[in-house]
């Protein structure tokens, strides 16, 4: 067993863990943060992906030992409880989701690229958007909300509006 | 789907984890990105008894030195399409690296696991082998140097032996205005390449001075084709005989069949590569006559 | 204050989703974030082999694990089992036992029960199960199955069919000897996963306190789960309750009744405490359900003026190892022999179809179920048909598609109004300049652009009659709903349905809202939880709008009533008309008398002596809705444009385009995000989603690395027009829509690689592989080489 720190969504936690357990069932178990959620563990859904030091990583692909000391982002950080960040506002206005269980992957992974859009002030072509999810897999929107929600965070992002 | 127990041990520099890798034995592994180890372990086709995670190393150095670059075991896919050094000299990092999965496993993916892993398919396998690289392990017994052709033995089977780590690829800066090409076909984008081709093309006075052309997914590890090189020597950049080249080269072997593709499929994505990847590679090198 | 009658219509609008706060902030609570105290954690111990006796189970290193750990074998099991069945002669009987007895049907098939205190030891112990096996003859498809000879996978059975029947109409033999033209193809469809990106998962709990057993399920049927585990373990309903919590994707998948949920459910009682059961990706791709393996062989029949005179069917489908509950093995041969008529006005036809069981998991129902492969059949064939005698397939399926309403097909089954020729007469306008750049490219070697159409029917919302038709364990058609005013004048709406992520809980809200002239955020809608809803047969079969919304309707409407009738005696109007809008009830004739609608909610629950004489107290209804006797019909038209690289295979998909007619929409957002989804799902049928197993079955495609599934890059716009035709047989003029985005693409997109390869497709998928095969034979090229 390994004592480990983990600051999640800016509170630290120090847990006891199995070198095995994977970062997404720690937090899932011993946080109960059920946002953060499982669809292969093998790192190739993007369900689980969460914000490890700032850079958006697969958590099933992790062990939660790998992580001691560091920062980490689950969807319940992004805008909490009323879903207020910028992106989740956009996907609500775009019906980018359905039965919202590929949404957190989704919005862990491209908050930042949204972020690094609206600093650089471009709104990036279809494609370059689909590449920055070609990660995540969606069953149920045929991915056209999520691009169209992109898309739309991007460019009120970029005018200074709140959606 | 969950991995088998096992002891984890954090390296916080080089000489550290050669020496975790040497007492810990045969049965312990370099935890680097993870993003090719950890799906096997969770599908319990792997088990090592201990990891000893390496990402504190740094290691992670692009650097122009002389005649060749080295690249530090832990350089992340994600660096190739953003170093100056690397877009100059190699450009084909850049494109190559494209290739690989998807944003997010590109972030966390060293050059060190994907030599070490050798999946057949593996983009910066096929590189290290275009370019002759040289791979650099270290372990407790000191460091020793491989080249590329020699280290990929099969299906993720190298030369590396207990207890070694991929500490650096070098690889000879081509000649200034060599052509480059890479051409990788799968099913969708990202997906393991079902063949990947990879040229490079130097130049004199309008004909090919040298040339070298590397295809993964045909075999079991990379392969280049002398044959097809030296029939390529002497030819004119603007007619090089691309064509041939290509049903030279897919002639000469016998590719592998699976559920993606049969042999057959296979040995037509080969000579049409290599055809696209001749012609790309002569037309850039078209500036240096 | 005169304020106009604003009565805001919400039925039409792109209301934003009510529920979307908690999947977007990671609130949602899925089958995996249940946890009950002292919880044990189930992992199976599956079959390695696909056809084997069982001889010794051998569990000692399993227990040697730790005193936690327990193991079930079906020793422990017997008579419990997954019975579907159709109760007619044609059908063998077969059943799913909750783990092997004895022998093995399909690599997955549950052996033995593992249980441990936490999922990880679970899985270790599992692992540590040994079986013995004693190989059985493998049936490894259809043809081998069916062989003079072949040993039958069921004793007693005489063949290795579960069922086999006809269905039929008019005169064959005489459209057949009319016949000026005849055209007889072989059509297949692949084997596929469903793969919702949420996983199966079941936890169990019995408390003594209640005497309650409580079962969460990631199921879209908890209601038909509660009465099959009341009867399979017979323990009284009343103390039984089935929980869907947030479900993770359906798409049919979780529309069936697996041997875990029963399983989990015994465990409960056998340990008396809570356990839990959480597939894995692997075994959801080998052992939840498949779809689409079929073979049609089909024979039309035209005149001198290329009418159709009649069509006669072969289907056959590999149906796996067991027949699935509750729509049976006969499911999917059954529903494309009813359904290949489609939109076409022919009067002869005859189906001979058959279930056939193989070493495979089983086949269920899967988003458009036998559909997407009837229709696959249907327009290669018509499009087959115009190539082999030099028409225009537009214009061919113009010359023969039913434009008169109500119409009786040809197996009497009645289509009710829709909008055939219109759809197809606008999607072929949309793809002007597609075709024209398919004409330019026809020969060119190096990039081919084709465009393909596919125009089909969709029967949704069916009926009570339709169901009985078919004899199979799920019976009924209809849907209920209590909505009930609290005395603040919030809605509570409580609908047997189960939302798992069609949007329910605003579509219906929206309904509701209408009805009673309140907002939808007023509107709270309950689902899901059999203590707190009416029996409902579940959501699938594209029923949710058209159905569900029905039942609310009514049951508002009854409330609504009752609302204006207190006002008529609050405002001293009694017999005038009152209107409800805007949270106020106001006389039609004069709004400036009016009075809040949460005033009289409150006066219905607490203020009875203000009511009118001898009306009770209370606002609630329960009303029911059932389909039309045969269901009601959407129809729609699907376009592809595809670009094929001549020398490596790459197919592009560049555009999609849909033109769909599912009557009055009740939130277009949805319907459109509903129409995509499925449309994406069909691209992936169509292109990349094949299961494969090796000739002794073994599945080969075990994790997402080998089963691909359609990602974003590989997704062009997809453009989805509406026309709503509105239908009399609903409350609301709704149809049904869910499935039909899925069940046209495969055939535009083969429709559409024909017109660029000039050759005919005759199967999918349509990988890299196979289209480079198809440049092969259409270019006249060797498989060597030039």
């Amino acid at each position: 067993m390994n004592t480990i720190c983990l600051h999640v969504n800016g509170v630290s936690h120090r847990v006891a863990v199995e070198p095995r357990r994977l970062l997404a069932d720690v937090l899932r178990q011993d946080l109960a943060l059920s946002g953060v959620h499982i669809g292969c563990a093998h790192g190739a859904c993007g369900c689980c992906t969460v914000q490890i030091d700032g850079a958006p990583q697969l958590s099933c692909l992790t062990f939660a030992v790998q992580c001691d000391g560091a920062e980490i982002e689950t969807v319940e950080g992004l805008g909490g409880h009323d879903a207020g960040h910028p992106l989740q506002k956009a996907f609500m206005a775009e019906h980018a989701l359905q039965c919202g269980y590929c949404t957190p992957g989704f919005l862990m992974a491209l908050a930042p690229f949204v972020e690094q859009a609206i600093e650089q002030g471009r709104i990036p072509e279809a494609d370059e958007i689909r590449e920055a999810m070609s990660g995540n897999i969606c069953r149920c929107t045929g991915y056209h909300g999520i691009v169209a929600a992109v898309r739309r965070a991007i460019h009120d992002g970029i005018q200074g509006d709140s959606p | 789907m969950r991995s088998a127990p096992f002891e984890y041990h954090r390296a916080e520099s080089l000489d550290q984890a050669v020496d975790l890798l040497a007492t810990l034995g045969e049965d312990a592994r370099p935890l680097a990105g993870g993003y090719s180890l950890v799906p096997m372990m969770n599908l319990r086709l792997a088990r090592p008894e201990h990891l000893v995670d390496i990402n504190p190393l740094g290691l992670d150095h692009i650097v122009r030195d002389g005649a060749v670059v080295r690249l530090g075991g832990l350089v992340r896919h994600s660096r190739y399409a953003v170093d100056t050094t690397l877009r100059k000299t190699f450009p084909l990092f850049a494109e190559a690296s494209s290739h690989i999965a998807h944003p997010v496993i590109r972030r966390r993916g060293t050059l060190g696991g994907s030599l070490a892993h050798a999946d057949p398919t593996a983009e910066l396998a096929l590189l290290a082998v275009l370019y002759d690289g040289v791979i650099h392990v270290s372990s407790a017994r000191g460091r020793r140097s491989i080249p590329a052709g020699e280290f990929f033995k099969s299906a993720f089977t190298t030369a590396l032996q207990a207890g070694e780590l991929v500490a650096e690829l070098e690889v000879p800066v081509p000649a200034t205005g060599s052509g480059h090409a890479f051409f990788e076909f799968s099913e969708r984008k990202g997906d393991f390449a079902i063949i990947a081709v990879a040229a490079l093309i130097r130049a004199a006075k309008g004909r090919i001075a040298e040339a070298r052309i590397a295809c993964a997914g045909a075999l079991s590890a990379p392969i280049r084709d002398a044959n097809v090189e030296v029939a390529l020597v002497g030819q004119s950049l603007e007619t090089p005989g691309a064509l041939e080249a290509g049903h030279m080269f897919a002639a000469a072997h016998d590719p592998m069949s699976d559920i993606r593709a049969t042999s057959h499929y296979r040995r037509h994505l080969i000579a049409e590569l290599v055809r696209r990847a001749v012609e790309k590679a002569c037309a850039g090198a078209g500036g240096a006559a | 204050m005169s304020r106009t009658l604003e009565r805001p219509k919400s039925i039409g609008a792109r209301v934003h989703r009510l529920e979307d706060p908690r999947f977007l902030s990671g609130r949602a609570r899925y089958i995996d974030d249940i946890r009950r105290p002292r919880m044990l954690h189930l992992a199976i111990a599956r079959s390695q082999e696909a056809h084997a006796r069982i001889g010794e189970i051998d569990v000692e290193s399993a227990l040697a694990l730790g005193d936690d750990i327990r193991v079930f074998t079906g020793a422990d099991t017997v008579g419990l089992a997954v019975t579907a069945n159709a109760e007619y002669p044609e059908v063998q009987f077969s059943q799913q036992p909750l783990l092997a007895q004895g022998r093995v049907r399909f690599v997955g098939e549950p052996v033995a029960a593992v249980l441990a205190d936490d999922p990880y030891r679970a899985e270790d112990a599992a692992g540590l199960v040994f079986i013995d096996y004693e190989n059985l003859t493998v049936l490894p498809g259809i043809a081998v199955a069916r062989a003079e000879g072949a040993p039958t996978l069921f004793d007693g059975w005489r063949n290795n069919l579960f069922v086999e029947r006809q269905m039929k109409g008019g005169d064959l033999a005489a459209a057949r000897s009319a016949a000026v033209h005849t055209m007889r193809r072989t059509y297949r469809t692949h084997r596929q996963a469903g793969v919702p990106l949420e996983c199966r998962g079941v936890v169990a709990e019995y408390d003594p306190a209640d005497e309650t057993l409580t079962v969460w399920s990631s199921t879209q049927i908890p209601h038909l789960l509660r009465t099959y585990i009341s009867e399979e373990l017979e323990w009284p309903e009343t103390r039984l309750r089935v929980v869907a919590p947030d479900v993770g994707g359906g798409f049919g998948v979780k529309g069936q009744i697996f041997v875990e949920e029963i399983l989990v459910a015994w465990l409960a009682l056998q340990t008396g405490r809570a356990v839990k059961w959480i597939e894995d990706r692997r075994e959801h791709l080998i052992a939840s359900i498949h779809a689409r393996e079929h073979e049609h062989t089909l024979e039309a029949y035209l005149d001198g003026d290329c009418r159709l005179l009649g069509l006669q069917a072969d289907i056959s489908v590999d149906c796996g190892a067991y027949s699935t509950w509750p729509f049976t093995a006969a499911s999917d041969p059954g529903m494309v022999a009813k359904v290949l008529p489609g939109p076409y006005d022919f009067g002869a036809y005859e189906a001979t179809f058959r279930g056939v069981a193989t070493n495979k998991c089983p086949v269920g129902t899967y988003r458009g179920v036998g559909r997407p492969s009837a229709v696959f059949s249907q327009e290669r064939l018509m499009d087959d048909i115009a190539a082999e005698l030099g028409l225009d397939p537009v214009d061919f399926r113009l010359r023969n598609i039913i434009r008169r309403f109500p119409f009786k097909n040809v197996l009497g089954f009645t289509y009710d109004e829709g909008s055939y020729a219109e759809s197809l007469e606008k999607t072929r306008a949309f793809l002007a300049p597609d075709i024209a750049e398919a004409r330019r490219t026809r020969s060119s070697d190096e990039v081919r652009v084709g465009v393909g159409f596919a125009c089909f029917i969709e029967q949704t919302a069916h009926g009570t009659p339709d169901f009985t038709r078919r004899r199979v364990p799920i019976e009924t058609g209809y849907e209920s709903a209590r909505v009930e005013m609290m005395p603040d004048g919030s809605v509570l709406v409580e609908i047997g349905l189960q939302n798992h992520g069609q949007g329910h809980e605003t579509t219906l809200a929206q309904v509701a809202a209408d009805a009673l002239g309140v907002t939808p955020q007023e509107v709270r809608v309950r689902h899901g939880d059999t203590l707190t809803t009416p029996y409902s047969v579940g959501t699938w079969g594209s029923r949710g709008g058209a159905l569900g919304g029905g039942a609310v309707h009514r049951a508002a409407t009854e409330v609504a009533g009752k609302l204006r009738a207190i006002a008529a005696h609050l405002l001293q109007a009694e017999g005038q008309e009152i209107v409800l809008g805007a949270g106020y009830a106001a006389l039609a004739e004069d709004p400036d008398r009016h009075i809040e609608i949460a005033h009289l909610a409150r006066a219905a629950h607490r203020n009875l002596e203000r009511l009118p004489e001898g009306m009770g107290p209370g606002l609630a209804a329960l009303a029911g809705c059932d389909g039309p006797a045969d269901g009601t019909y959407s129809n729609a038209v699907h376009a592809a444009v595809v670009e094929i690289d001549m020398n490596s295979g790459k197919l592009t998909l560049r555009r999609f385009v849909v033109v769909e007619d599912c009557g009055v929409i009740i939130n277009p957002m949805i319907v459109d995000g509903q129409v995509r989804g499925g449309v994406v799902q069909g691209i992936g049928s169509a292109l990349f989603e094949q299961f494969v197993y090796s000739e002794d079955c073994q599945p080969l495609t075990t994790n997402f690395a080998d089963y691909l599934l359609p990602a974003a890059p590989e997704i062009p716009d997809i453009e989805v027009h509406h026309i709503e035709t509105p239908t009399p047989l609903t409350p609301l003029g709704a149809k049904g829509l869910g499935e039909g985005g899925a069940i046209g693409p495969a055939a535009a997109i083969a429709n559409a690689v024909s017109n660029a390869l000039g050759v005919s497709v005759a199967e999918t998928p349509l990988n890299a592989n196979a289209i480079w095969t198809l440049i092969q034979s259409a270019t006249g090229r060797s498989e060597t080489g030039e």
